[in-house]
């Protein structure tokens, strides 16, 4: 799941700060559980859970980073 | 070579590099083991591990200096840092959790769960034991309770030498208080068994490797690191799926778990009995060995190629008398 944050495409990695969290860590697993997650691997963009298990394709994912980025900044 | 940091294991908090840990151990001068734990370039890692392992100190940490990759450090500098912390004494040998291991493969073994300092409770369950032919016991805390004489049941359970015991978070906190003013006249064998009991245990039932431990006050332990051994296997028990109570976590446990090491884990937190598989995992819950009015004990057998579990209870109405 990581990998398809990080293949974006650069106009994509510039609207946005990735974080990747370790399961086999206390503060991967506290922050799994913040947010209400069920499954590996999982994306949350904005503080929301948006993609469990199923990985996105590239231009689904960009396309959702775009929509939040554009109402965020008008 | 500074002689206090011989033969000690120690664990370094990197700063501005993937991995967050340096695990290595140094004997006599020599670096015996290295690990990066966490992150980074894990073939790289082993590369460089391998070819330091064995060597003295002061031959390693020329090679490791000035290196740059990113943050205006590296790893090899950070492991450079690191040795030169533990030569110094201001990075202290780590005092993690204690793990044993059950040397032997066994087929046949009892669980046993919170006895509390009930004497009358162990001498009950172990003529049960003994009729049902176990080849270890694996008694997980509580062994003690503040408000009971524990040194008869110390006792007892220090001299079967079929009993291996495993700390709970009461004897933990026993042999603490015990260092600023003992709650009771234990006998110092009994304290030094309290003391020295393992916090988890590795054993190997038939085909499959298990791991034994109480609960969460493990990760509470001073110099605890989640890249321990068996620290993976306890943070998703404790921490992710709260002692196996939240199934709907179950799919990313499953997820974790080729990571595990240990095919079965045992847990004695929740004090009631479960048994759950996931993704080929074991994890077995156990209970208190006294409840209600009834005594119970779990027996934990390899057959055929397989784990069969099932606990045994039975009723007991006791001498009425804790600790007697």
């Amino acid at each position: 799941m990581a990998e398809a944050v990080k293949v974006l495409p650069r106009e994509i990695q510039d609207l946005m700060e990735v974080r990747e969290w370790d399961m086999r860590t206390r503060e991967g697993v506290n922050r799994f559980r913040e947010l209400k997650a069920k499954s590996l691997p999982s994306i949350a963009l904005d503080e929301q859970l948006c993609y469990e298990s199923l990985i996105p394709g590239q231009e689904e994912l960009a396309e959702e980073i775009r929509r939040r980025w554009g109402l965020k900044n008008g | 070579m500074n002689s206090t940091t011989e033969g000690h294991r120690y664990i370094y908090r990197t700063q501005g590099v993937c991995p967050p840990e340096i695990h290595f151990e140094i004997a006599d001068g020599i670096l015996r083991e290295v690990h990066f734990r966490g992150g980074g370039c894990p073939g790289n890692a082993q590369l460089v591990c391998r070819l330091i392992r064995d060597r003295s100190v002061e031959e390693v940490r020329p090679f490791l200096k000035e290196i740059q990759c990113q943050n205006q450090t590296s790893c090899p500098a950070e492991l450079d840092r690191a040795l030169e912390a533990a030569l110094k004494g201001t990075l202290l040998p780590a005092q993690s959790f204690r793990i044993a291991a059950d040397l032997w493969t066994k087929n046949r073994v009892a669980l046993v769960g919170n006895l509390a300092g009930r004497l009358d409770v162990w001498e009950t369950l172990r003529g049960d034991l003994k009729e049902k032919k176990v080849e270890a016991v694996y008694c997980l805390g509580n062994q003690t309770e503040p408000s009971v004489e524990n040194g008869p049941l110390l006792k007892a359970l220090r001299k079967d030498k079929r009993v291996m015991t495993i700390q709970g978070e009461e004897d933990w906190r026993y042999t603490r208080e015990s260092e600023t003013g003992p709650q009771e006249n234990l006998n110092p064998k009994e304290i030094d068994y309290l003391k020295s009991m393992a916090q988890v245990l590795s054993f190997q039932l038939g085909a499959k490797k298990g791991l034994v431990f109480y609960g969460s006050f493990i990760q509470d332990l001073p110099g605890y690191s989640d890249y321990e051994p068996f620290a993976l296997e306890m943070n998703l028990v404790a921490n992710l799926t709260q002692f196996m109570e939240d199934e709907s976590v179950f799919p990313a446990l499953e997820a974790m778990i080729p990571q595990f090491t240990s095919g079965i884990v045992i847990f004695g937190q929740r004090k009631e009995w479960g048994r759950w598989q996931v993704g080929g995992v074991d994890f077995i819950s156990v209970g208190s060995s006294y409840e209600d009015g009834g005594l119970s004990w779990g027996l934990l057998t390899f057959a055929d190629a397989q784990l069969h579990f099932e606990v045994q209870s039975f009723p007991w109405t006791g001498k009425g008398e804790h600790g007697k």
